[in-house]
């Protein structure tokens, strides 16, 4: 308040205005004005960042790449054997687990392998899990799981689920493993957790693409690779994780350890892992969504599964196949997740778990599981789920999509032609207009402005950054579709994440529904909507706006939904309506939740653009999917990388503004 | 009890490699065929494979991405890509060939066409086709409000190439180019607007089971003659270049340079083998229309035409 | 004389980026606050002399913030202070090696925390059988004398709950009996039960007493609640800001309180239950006549209501010797305090 009269109040069409926004609104009229400019009127270095100025980053990256494969040497081995060596050592986890679920004990490769031994038997691993489940968090999980593996044997998923799941769960339990051991190390050693940081972003927004090529040169053409991607994808969540429960853990705790005389093992092992429990799984939830994100990309360089599926389906425009793979995709991870959840003991929850007929009745079914793999490998007819009791949806699901398209694309296509012709063409006509120079420049200020010198420097390099590469245009494209996709997903998600606190039903639903968008693989959804809405930047903004939805959602409802009982009854007391408890207590307080819904909003829609680039966008996604097509590392990388400031950029800024309120 | 067991299901491996064995393999370690994301590849791939096996090879097939398959190919972990077209991978191809670990085993016999197609229907609202001169006159009738008043033309992903845009230029068609990111989404359009009986105009290439499905045609451009891409005095437009149709390419075939040491048999069969469209088109249609399963197909055809392969064995 | 068991030698902790600059070879380079302050350095504990003897509980109090938990953490070798020495059994703490403050810690010391910090994971018996479980002990020997510490602070019965289970007190006599399952020599209690209600507390300062009795601990006992202070210690100090204004023993503190902090620190104190006859009384015995006799360390609580209702004073005796004499006037002086006294002088 008194900041405010402070200030000499501006005047404008006789309202008061604070001046502390005026900047803002000068920059904003200038960049209207620039943009509508003609071109001409800029000299030629700045409407276009000139060729000969390029940094050519991209060709030193292949340059290196090739010489780190070929020349490089550690020690008496090159890399590239060391790192062959390694992909031998991590295929040995993953031969095991397919063995057991997918493979069974092979002797022999190729064709001429002869099965030994069968994998499970889907009758066998229902019966092993469901008793399990039913030990660990009784009847429900025990349910929930069978009907989800049956999903998957009768709607004829299976083999190609089992294959999917070993890779998966390798790579699960890699990544968990990996993000832990760095987690800790991180809050260990603070200079460790600082060199780190820029990785992990990096690690975490670079569409998988981009280092694609690289893993295949490095760790050779197969399962072990797609794994290595993978891992790389799903670990900086569990490492973040990690540092923040790690560091949640009292201090009481930590004293407590060294009171009792922990060594440096004991305190890790004994009193901070254990405590650290219930947030370390918050982590293995997103490590275990985001590897099954990847599969898709991942069946590309050879891990099959469901991934190859779901492509060849929608290859053969059978949307029905495809959604069938893909829902099995959403299932696994469901059931994987709340397995995994399951596997922490609950303290809250009674005491021990294990009257003596308990554990007979686990015991039982698990030898019954045995015992029936054992009887599938003496009659192998019995293994696999009867070919004529499966079912399919597939053409119920082709059929609905062809009636949409013929009864409703009209209307559609009114709202599309709307949305394109003001909103989207407009906005990509603007950013492409705007002079590079002066975004770099705004930027750079907004970062002086907003988080002083380091900020500044740190955006305006990664702004910089782009240009030089020479990959402005394609930059700005991107931009502008996550820009407005993100304001969508934002517009769209905020209410229903304030709507959806009020009533526990509607969450639920909401719930389930956002799960099911962010793990089924979105090319399934994308090629329906491309038969709406034609190939184009609107099909890629609704594509990009049901991924990124769910953080808007979630942390919206999050934010509200926790706000202090006390400070409603505050408002109760003063005489609030409800309306005005939600805007005037509600909504501020949820404010930082909000921000980092945006946070994660923005960063989910770049993480999208590689998928969006299957559906003909021109941004950066494009770059890196080319880039991979003409096996050219260097552009891939850097192209990456662009996409990889832009969310980082972003990123800074909104927890900068999280850290100051009221601005 | 399970010793019996494994020692019978033992057996039966090695009785299932004794009578399948022709020749003595060069080497039991498995040859790797890709195994990419469409049917005719599938059916290549397959046909390729059970002909080896017959020769007494040992077959692993690895699902793999089309373009990054070539990497793969260059560490020598894949060993054949069974389908190259020079329509869409020969930059891939030839920069693959060019490390000296891939080698391109020539054409396959069969040829990749691709074009611009429309569906039949579209001759009725565009007299004329599939003659390309229709087009001048046919802008509107393809327009969108995006590309209006011009024509959408719907392209193959940027990363095929095609000079579509040059070609319009140089042609001087009222067209504006829209590329699709992948063949899945060039596909679902054309579903889509065949429902509707929508007007469509977009980049289709053959064998593959489109075609067949749908009714249309290809329109006919100028034939493509090497100087048309090279020389602007070519043509219609004697100031620019591309003035004529899309190039036809073969169907070749790749492998990792190690394979003619490792299994000179195979190697020679995967040089000799040689296919054609319409067997190709046939086949295709057989899994993508009336739904038969890829590999019933390809063994299928394996039993049916010993004359042909054995021929490619012996030589 | 016996020496203390711990020791403090010009003890300071001090808090801030620029720390450092004001230490050399473990001594303070000022004695200043002032200057410390002024550099944006918090002094947690500033010059800190303590001894604490073997057998006895030491309370330390103060408001929050005058650096008792900073100072109970070196005195447990948690934080190494920036100056000065701890000494324990006479050796400097710090200048143990790390396995060697393993081993004290293991069997010489014990700690209650504030906020109990129990293990959620663990049950009431893995709790307490935590510190022998890091000890390395076998299960058998270990659960045995968990047992043993449950029925001492009377818990038997709820072995098998888990923490979110139990109610706050059950919760701190968890902690009570982890902090003596090791069977420590010094055991050192941070604000045990300032998280607990006033029923409980004095429960729980009964059981902290009782066990006191049994097991001759060398107690620290940290509490900014004075009358809490009185109930348990042998001995108090007072500290402010970091420093230590004053120890001695309760009585010692109210009759002679060397500050005027620690004269308002301990301006509501119960006296009548805190001072003794010997303290009150009149030096110049009059010959008599007397109501009764009380010994000289008889609390005057304990004969308050024999003086309220004899209209003569009352002997003192020490060594069947009378030393002095109360009337009832003073005891309205320790109930209504001295400064009214001062007031109407
Ligand atoms: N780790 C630390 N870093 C910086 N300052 C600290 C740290 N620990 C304590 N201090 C400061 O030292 C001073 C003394 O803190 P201490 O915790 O010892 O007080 P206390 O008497 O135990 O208070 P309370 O009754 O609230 O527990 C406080 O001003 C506190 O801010
Ligand atoms: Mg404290």
């Amino acid at each position: 308040m008194k900041k405010a009269s402070a200030l000499p109040a501006g005047v404008v069409f006789g309202k008061p205005v604070n001046l502390r926004h005026l900047p803002w609104l000068i920059i904003v009229i200038l960049s209207v004005i620039l943009a509508e400019l003609p071109r001409t009127v800029f000299p030629r270095w700045v409407q276009k960042y000139p060729t000969g100025w390029r940094l050519s980053l991209a060709d030193w990256i292949s340059a290196f790449m090739h010489w780190l494969t070929v020349d490089a040497h550690l020690g008496p081995l090159t890399v590239s054997g060391f790192t062959r060596a390694l992909s031998f050592l991590l295929d040995l986890p993953l031969q095991l687990a397919s063995m057991v679920l997918a493979t069974g004990v092979l002797k022999g490769q190729g064709s001429e392998a002869v099965m030994l031994f069968p994998p499970v038997p889907w009758f066998a691993l229902i019966i092993a899990i469901a008793a399990l489940s039913w030990t660990l968090r009784g009847w429900r999980l025990a349910v929930g799981m069978t009907i989800g593996f049956l999903y998957l044997a009768v709607f004829g998923q299976w083999t190609s689920a089992m294959v999917t799941l070993a890779s998966v769960l390798v790579a699960a339990l890699l990544s968990a493993a990996g993000g832990l051991a760095l987690g800790l190390l991180c809050v260990r050693s603070a200079t460790f957790g600082r060199l780190l940081s820029p990785l992990l972003d990096v690690a975490q927004t670079m569409p998988v693409f981009a280092y694609l090529l690289p893993m295949l040169i490095l760790f050779g053409f197969g399962p072990v690779s797609a794994m290595i991607a993978t891992v790389i994808y799903a670990i900086p969540p569990m490492v973040r994780v990690t540092v923040v429960a790690i560091q949640g853990v009292p201090d009481e705790l930590r004293s407590l350890g060294s009171m009792t005389g922990c060594t440096r093992r004991q305190m890790t092992w004994r009193i901070l892992l254990p405590t650290a429990l219930p947030g370390l799984m918050v982590g293995v939830n997103q490590v275990i969504m985001l590897s099954l994100n990847v599969v898709i990309i991942a069946s590309m360089i050879g891990a099959g599964g469901l991934g190859w599926d779901v492509l060849g389906a929608l290859r053969r425009l059978d949307i029905g196949g495809g959604l069938e793979a893909g829902l099995a995709i959403t299932v696994l991870a469901v059931m994987l997740d709340r397995f995994a959840q399951a596997l922490v003991p609950d303290a809250r929850r009674s005491g021990p778990s294990g009257s003596r007929s308990h554990h007979r009745v686990i015991a039982g079914a698990l030898a019954l599981a045995g015992l029936l793999w054992i009887a599938a490998a003496l009659w192998p007819a019995i293994a696999h789920y009867p070919e004529s009791a499966r079912l399919s949806t597939g053409p119920f699901w082709n059929d609905l999509v062809s009636w949409i398209n013929i009864h409703f694309h009209d209307p559609l296509d009114v709202i599309k032609t709307f949305m394109l012709l003001h909103v989207l063409m407009p906005v990509k006509r603007f950013m492409l207009a705007l002079p590079w120079p002066w975004v770099v420049t705004v930027v750079t200020l907004a970062g002086l402005w907003m988080g002083g010198i380091r900020l500044a420097l740190t955006v305006g390099l990664m702004c910089g950054f782009m240009a030089v590469v020479g990959l402005w245009q394609p930059a700005m494209i991107t931009l502008y579709l996550c820009g407005v996709s993100v304001v969508i997903a934002m517009l769209l998600g905020v209410p229903v994440g304030v709507i959806a606190t009020q009533r526990p039903w509607l969450m639920k639903s909401v719930e389930v529904f956002i799960d099911t968008l962010q793990t089924l693989p979105a090319f399934v959804y994308l090629i329906p909507i491309v038969m709406l809405f034609r190939v184009g930047d609107f099909t890629a903004m609704i594509g990009i706006v049901l991924y990124a939805i769910a953080p808007a959602i979630r942390y919206t409802a999050h934010g509200i939904s926790h706000v202090p009982e006390s400070l409603i009854e505050a408002g109760t007391m003063t005489g609030c309506t409800r309306g005005q408890i939600l805007r005037r207590i509600r909504l501020p307080h949820a404010l930082p939740d909000m921000l980092l819904g945006l946070n994660q909003t923005i960063l989910l829609a770049l993480s999208m653009l590689v998928i969006t680039a299957l559906v003909g966008t021109r941004d950066l996604g494009q770059v890196t999917y080319a880039a991979l097509s003409k096996a050219d590392v260097g552009q891939g990388v850097v192209a990456g990388l662009c996409v990889a400031f832009i969310g980082m950029i972003s990123d800074r800024f909104i927890r900068q503004a999280i850290r100051q309120p009221g601005s | 009890m399970i010793r019996n067991l494994l020692c019978i299901s033992l057996l039966g491996g090695l009785c299932l490699m004794g009578r399948s064995a022709i020749a003595a393999p060069e080497s039991h370690d498995p040859i790797k065929i890709t195994l990419n994301d469409w049917t005719g590849e599938l059916i290549t791939a397959h046909i390729m494979g059970d002909i080896l096996k017959k020769a007494g090879y040992n077959i692993d097939y690895v699902p793999a991405d089309y373009l990054a398959q070539f990497s793969g190919m260059e560490n020598g972990d894949l060993t054949v890509a069974p389908e190259v077209w020079a329509t869409t991978a020969q930059e891939a191809l030839q920069a693959a060939v060019k490390t000296g670990k891939v080698e391109d085993l020539g054409s396959s016999g069969m040829q990749a066409r691709e074009e611009w197609w429309f569906p039949e229907y579209m001759k009725e609202k565009c007299p004329g086709l599939p003659n390309w001169e229709a087009l001048k006159k046919c802008g509107e009738v393809f327009s969108t409000p995006e590309t209006d008043p011009k024509g959408r033309y719907l392209g193959g992903p940027s990363t095929w190439g095609g000079h579509d845009e040059e070609r319009i230029e140089a042609l001087d068609l009222p067209f504006e180019v829209v590329h699709a990111g992948t063949d899945a989404a060039l596909f679902a359009e054309l579903k889509s607007a065949y429902e509707r009986k929508a007007p469509i105009i977009l980049w289709i290439y053959t064998p593959h089971w489109v075609p067949i499905k749908y009714k249309g045609e290809f329109v006919e451009f100028p034939r493509y003659e090497p100087g048309c891409y090279e020389d602007p005095g070519w043509g219609i437009n004697k100031d620019a270049k591309y003035d004529c149709g899309k190039p036809y390419g073969p169907i070749w075939k790749a492998v990792w340079s190690g394979m003619k040491d490792k299994w000179p048999g195979a190697y020679a069969i995967i040089k000799n083998y040689k296919f054609d469209n319409k067997t190709m088109g046939e086949l295709d249609a057989r899994v993508d229309l009336n739904g038969e399963k890829v590999e019933d197909v390809a063994q299928d055809w394996v039993n049916k035409h010993e004359d042909v392969w054995k021929a490619w064995l012996s030589k | 004389m016996q020496h203390p068991v711990l020791a403090c030698r010009k003890v300071s902790r001090l808090y801030g980026a620029r720390a450092s600059e004001f230490v050399t070879d473990g001594h303070l380079t000022t004695d200043n606050v002032q200057t410390l302050q002024e550099a944006g350095i918090t002094p947690a504990i500033f010059n800190v002399d303590l001894d604490i003897e073997r057998g006895k509980t030491f309370v330390i109090m103060g408001l929050s913030g005058s650096g008792k938990s900073t100072l109970l953490r070196c005195l447990a070798g948690l934080t190494p202070p920036s100056a000065g020495k701890i000494l324990f059994e006479s050796k400097n703490l710090f200048e143990f090696s790390e396995a060697d403050l393993i081993q004290i810690h293991r069997h010489q010391m014990g700690m209650v925390f504030q906020h109990f910090a129990l293990l959620p994971h663990l049950t009431v018996l893995g709790n307490v059988a935590f510190p022998l479980e890091i000890q390395g002990r076998p299960r058998a020997e270990r659960e045995e004398i968990a047992q043993r510490m449950i029925r001492l602070v009377g818990l038997e019965g709820r072995e098998h709950r888990f923490p979110a289970q139990l109610s706050g007190g059950q919760q701190q006599r968890v902690g009570i009996a982890r902090s003596l399952a090791g069977d420590p020599d010094v055991w050192f209690l941070d604000e045990p039960f300032s998280a607990l209600d006033p029923l409980i507390r004095r429960e729980m300062q009964a059981e902290v007493i009782r066990l006191q009795g049994m097991l001759k601990k060398t107690i620290v006992f940290i509490t900014h609640d004075f009358e809490e202070a009185v109930r348990v210690a042998d001995r108090i100090a007072i500290m402010k800001d970091g420093q230590v204004e004053q120890v001695g023993t309760a009585e010692e503190l109210l009759v002679s309180p060397a500050t005027d902090y620690v004269r308002a620190f301990t301006r509501d104190a119960p006296r009548a239950h805190i001072l003794t006859a010997r303290s009150i009384m009149t030096t110049s015995p009059s010959a008599g006549p007397f109501g009764g006799e009380v010994n000289a360390t008889d609390r005057v609580i304990s004969f308050a209501r024999e003086l309220d209702a004899s209209s003569l004073p009352l002997a003192v005796i020490e060594n069947n010797e009378i030393i002095g004499a109360i009337d009832r006037t003073m005891l309205l002086d320790i109930l209504i305090g001295p400064e009214t006294q001062a007031v109407g002088a």
